[in-house]
């Protein structure tokens, strides 16, 4: 394997001395200061408001902006008459790569359908939220566009979904 | 003489007072400041609120507080004390319960001797807005500063653990190696001023204050003086998170007496950082009698107003260096240990001295 | 023999035989569809189309004869390109409901469009729609007419191997469908082999139907246990979804090729006949005393604590009071540890394996009269005279009060000699030991009960009518509480003073080779997948 030598940089003499770098340092953060003060008492008087003096969002009163493609918990989609269009094909249990989803077929009553979920349960306690699932999809059946974030349980059973959960988020 | 002894203890409460109200507030300012350096918005989580409906004028005053995060300090303070007051086994009782007090106590000593106004007549009586007048002020002040060590070293000996004692010996080679430095930089402004007393230096700057004919001397006295303070960059024997420093075995509220001392120092570092290089209370322009603009212009203002607008700008001044060190705490990285004897050893122990030569040469050339 | 040169290399092969034979001879893989090598060549699919130099189009390889100096191509452009005509031909009216289709994971349509797929088709119109979506068209098959490609190797099935005729291509053109006669229905006993057959996913099986995909299955090559014949099998399990179907473990059997034996196919009552290894067995692990702890009352006891009771039991026991029997269905290697054990060991002389009465139906193809898989194997292994062999006589004995003891390895009393004898057996029998994978009327009576694994838990060999020494394999490990026989048998003979220093089946079967000349000569590896016969 051809070794490739990265000389580290020498330091010349301001460099040594520490200065420089503390005073450009000093300038950058200073600058975010007053740079925020001045928009923070702007605020306080009524102005500039589409400035944002901070980056923070006070979580559980104000909810951040998603991007569209976050990836968020899954719902099955329904067909018209309210049954799931999963067909219970199995890929998105094949693509799984953390195995948390398990599904039993059975017979659809339409022919044209022929084959349906018996049960789907999803285990959101071992979802890695690649969203593979989703990808894999031949019917369009599963999404993660529910856009509920905050997924929390007091047990490992808690987390678990089954079909009745995913059809109606 | 009992005139006099009040007129000592009421300078001494408002020096104490103002010293610990701004060590207390600084543990805000570091909140909130890093905050907004950082595009933050900071704590403001903890808020006082009541009720019933009586008390709704004190919410309205509360309001803005709440909103500030003022009360996450008091919050510090009661988390402090309701904290288990822990004794390692095989720990030194005496000297393990001595050490913070004497690093806390020794901080705010130094407090005595800076000069907060100019002499205000007041009642027929003169009275020095200074604690205590020494002519040897600035040794007085190093030997406090000095003896801070002894609490370091003391709360690493004493916890018996390796850690500990590691960090206390970290601290005191540090604080060691930087007092040489800081003290061969302030004998430049001393030459200057021709004096030890903290006062007569702040007088001598009316004209021209320190840190324009000592620049050097005040870059030195300034980055010893913060490593006096053991705060970020300066921060080996702390480290609290990663390289365990001399109080890891404290824990309630002596170990806020070491944090509470660390804040007090970079207090008292501000308040010297004035005196020294920033004519202390001295306004621009303002003589004992009023405001005399070198365009010819003058205000006239009477004896009292001048004193009490020396010692806002003495505040302002200290605020203003307070700010600063906070913003040095949130920019500058860890040094290396190797880095911080370096730079104590090879660069500021020589530029120091050499300051002082040339200061003497300068002093004797002029007479 | 005749020269030919395939893809570049040179073979020397049979005269007279087809180019895809020479093929699959040089193990080339050729897509294929109407071709079966049990049946008659229909070469209707058109599939396999290889290129023969100085022959001007390309032709297929079914039904094309080698000829001497012959120059295949199965790769080449003008091949490739044939064969992918070929398949958008066949895709037309295929539907694209691979999420639902039983085959998907299995089908020569998805496996050989990887292959020569033509990737951006150029068919714009509509599909036929056919009438038979998901129609179960008997007891076993399911039928979706769409999609078929109308290859005919269910409708040659049924003319030349069953010749019940049951398929046939109805309509013209491209509404051409695969449908049973006009009212029949497929119930023949070997209906299952044409979801074998069909290369996609026209005609399924009912009782796999939905149960896994295809993907999850782990294989392991068997032998089928449903009668003397010895049908070669591939037991497919679950083994990538633990959490799947917990209590059942075996999905399908599906027929291996065996020349001498099955050819590529198996009966449907073989192909059906693994519930027994799920269902009804008796898991609570080893059970002791008159009706023992089957409510749970009682801590189970352990195999080691009741191995040792029965060795103690054993060796007080007098070899005239005593009596074995022997089961057909265990492997030639549990037969020889109870020769060794009760025959040479204990001395008892009253040792039967042979039950009366219970053969089944009997054809000329592949279903056997006897329904035991080892039979011939108990028969040469334990060497008693043909009369000897019947369990009658002493049971005869046990039902008038001669014998203290029975042991009974999987018979079940009730169904050969009838409720009444066995209720007379057991009150005159003072011990009677069961041992056996599945719940039957004499287990419920036993006073020992020894839960055994059933033949796709445990390693071993079968041999069959006609003296065919064949393997079967584990496929997973037996269900709680059960041991394979050889493996407490071998623990008992310890227990008793034998000095058995066996590790496993292989070293077992070695032994019975170096002592029984039917056997001689054999070894695992000479059997093979494919079987070898006994010395005569």
């Amino acid at each position: 394997m051809a070794t490739k030598i990265i000389k580290r940089k020498e330091l010349g003499f301001w460099d040594r001395t520490y200065l420089p770098a503390v005073g450009l340092g000093l300038w950058i953060t200073s600058r975010h200061f007053f740079r925020n003060m001045a928009v923070h008492a702007l605020h306080l008087f009524g102005f500039a408001k589409n400035l944002r003096g901070a980056e923070t969002y006070q979580y559980p009163e104000e909810q951040r902006p998603l991007s569209k493609r976050t990836r968020t918990r899954h719902r099955l989609t329904k067909r018209e008459d309210g049954s799931p269009r999963c067909v219970a094909c199995m890929m998105c249990e094949t693509v799984c790569p953390a195995r948390c989803i398990n599904i039993v077929a059975k017979e659809n009553p339409d022919p044209n359908i022929e084959k349906m979920p018996a049960s789907f349960d999803l285990d959101l306690g071992m979802c890695v939220y690649c969203g593979y699932c989703v990808e894999v999809c031949p019917e369009d059946a599963i999404r993660m566009d529910t856009r509920i974030l905050d997924i929390a349980a007091y047990s490992r059973e808690g987390m678990k979904l089954d079909m009745q959960k995913l059809l109606n988020p | 003489m009992f005139t006099e002894f009040l007129i000592k203890a009421g300078l001494a409460l408002f020096i104490l007072g103002n010293a610990l109200n701004f060590a207390g507030l600084l543990t805000w300012v570091e909140r909130k400041q890093s905050a907004v350096m950082q595009d933050r918005i900071g704590a403001n989580r903890a808020r006082i609120e009541f009720g019933s409906k009586w008390l709704s004028p004190v919410n309205w005053i509360l309001g803005p507080l709440n909103a500030l995060g003022i009360f996450h300090a008091l919050a510090d303070a009661i988390k402090m004390f309701a904290k288990e007051d822990f004794m390692p086994r095989g720990a030194d009782r005496f000297l393990h319960t001595l050490a913070p007090a004497i690093s806390v106590v020794f901080a705010l000593a130094a407090f005595a001797v800076v000069p907060f106004g100019d002499v205000w007549h007041v009642g027929g009586r003169l009275v020095n807005l200074q604690v205590s007048g020494l002519n040897a002020g600035i040794l007085f002040v190093f030997a406090m500063m000095s003896l801070g060590v002894y609490g370091v070293i003391l709360a690493g000996f004493s916890s018996n653990n390796n850690y500990a004692l590691l960090g206390g010996m970290r601290a005191a080679s540090q604080m060691l190696s930087y007092e040489i430095t800081m003290g061969l930089a302030v004998m430049g402004v001393v030459l200057c001023a021709g004096t030890l007393d903290l006062q007569g230096i702040v007088r001598s700057q009316s004209a021209l204050w320190g840190f324009a004919t000592q620049p050097l001397a005040f870059l030195l006295f300034m980055t010893a003086a913060l490593a006096e303070t053991k705060r970020v960059p300066f921060d080996l024997p702390e480290g609290e998170s990663e390289i365990i420093g001399y109080f890891v075995e404290y824990s309630g509220m002596k170990f806020g007496m070491f944090f509470l001392t660390d804040l007090v120092e970079t207090v008292l570092v501000a308040c010297l950082v004035t005196t020294f290089f920033f004519g202390g209370w001295q306004v621009p322009y303002l003589l004992p009698d009023g405001f005399h603009f070198p365009w010819g212009a003058a205000v006239a203002l009477p004896h009292t107003a001048v004193i009490v607008l020396g010692v806002t700008a003495f505040f302002l001044k200290v605020i203003c260096f307070n700010w600063l060190f906070m913003a040095i705490r949130w920019t500058l990285p860890r040094f290396r240990y190797d880095q911080l004897m370096d730079l104590g050893w090879k660069i500021l122990f020589p530029a120091s001295l050499v300051n002082t030569i040339v200061t003497s040469v300068i002093v004797v050339m002029k007479g | 023999m005749a020269n030919i040169t395939i893809d570049g290399k040179p073979y020397a092969v049979k005269d007279g035989i087809t180019v895809i034979q020479a093929i699959d001879e040089a193990k080339i893989d050729l897509p294929r569809y109407c071709y079966h090598p049990g049946l008659s060549i229909a070469g209707n699919c058109r599939i396999c189309q290889v290129e023969v130099e100085k022959l001007p189009r390309s032709v297929i390889a079914c039904n094309t004869r080698v000829a001497e100096g012959m120059v295949i191509h199965t790769k080449s452009p003008k091949a490739r390109e044939s064969q992918q005509a070929v398949l958008e031909f066949l895709l037309a009216n295929h539907p694209l409901d691979c999420p639902v289709c039983d085959q998907a994971g299995e089908c020569k349509l998805q496996d050989y469009y990887m292959e020569v797929g033509l990737y951006d088709p150029k068919f714009d119109d509509r599909k036929v729609k056919k009438t038979k979506k998901a129609f179960p068209i008997g007891p076993t098959i399911m039928l979706d007419q769409e999609r078929c490609i109308l290859c005919s190797r269910c409708v040659r099935f049924g003319d030349e191997i069953t010749r019940t005729h049951d398929f046939g291509i109805f309509n013209r053109g491209d509404r051409s469908e695969i449908d049973v006669c006009p009212g029949k229905e497929l119930d023949n006993k070997y209906s299952g082999n044409v979801a074998d057959i069909c290369p996609v996913g026209a005609l399924t099986d009912r009782d796999f139907r939905f149960k896994m995909r295809v993907w999850y299955l782990g294989s392991q090559k068997s032998v089928c246990p449903g009668c003397s014949r010895g049908c070669n099998i591939e037991i497919h399990y679950e083994k990538s979804r633990p959490y799947h179907l917990k209590k059942e473990r075996v999905m399908r059997l599906k027929p291996r090729e065996n020349q001498a034996v099955n050819r590529w196919w198996i009966c449907d009552a073989g192909r059906y006949g693994y519930k027994s290894i799920d269902h009804g067995r008796l898991v609570e692990g080893p059970l002791v005393g008159a009706q023992m702890n089957r409510a749970g009352t009682r801590p189970a006891p352990t195999w080691t604590s009741v191995l040792e009771n029965l060795a103690g039991i054993f060796k007080k026991a007098d070899p005239a009071a005593w009596a074995v029997f022997a089961s057909p269905r265990h492997t030639n290697e549990e037969l020889y540890l109870v020769k060794r054990i009760f025959l040479d060991h204990l001395k008892w002389g009253q040792v039967a394996f042979h039950a009366p009465g219970q053969e089944g139906d009997e054809d000329d193809f592949l279903i056997r009269k006897d329904k035991n898989p080892n039979s011939t194997g108990a028969s040469r292994i334990l060497r008693l005279g043909k009369p000897d062999e019947d369990i009658t006589p002493i049971l005869e004995k046990a039902r008038r009060g001669g014998l203290e003891g029975l042991l009974v390895f999987g018979h079940d009393l009730a169904g050969i000699a009838g409720p009444q004898t066995l209720e007379t057996v057991r009150q005159k029998v003072k011990t009677l030991v069961f041992e056996g994978p599945n719940d039957n009327p004499t287990a419920a009576v036993a006073d020992i009960v020894l839960p055994a694994a059933s033949y796709a838990e445990k390693e071993g060999t079968f041999t069959n009518f006609e003296g065919r020494v064949q393997r079967i394999r584990k496929a997973f490990e037996p269900v709680s509480g059960s041991l394979a026989t050889w493996d407490w048998l071998l623990n008992l003979s310890g227990l008793l003073g034998m000095s058995l220093k066996h590790r496993g089946p292989e070293d077992i079967f070695e032994a019975l080779a170096g002592e029984n000349e039917f056997f001689k000569g054999l070894n695992y590896k000479k059997i093979g997948d494919q079987g070898c016969l006994l010395n005569s």
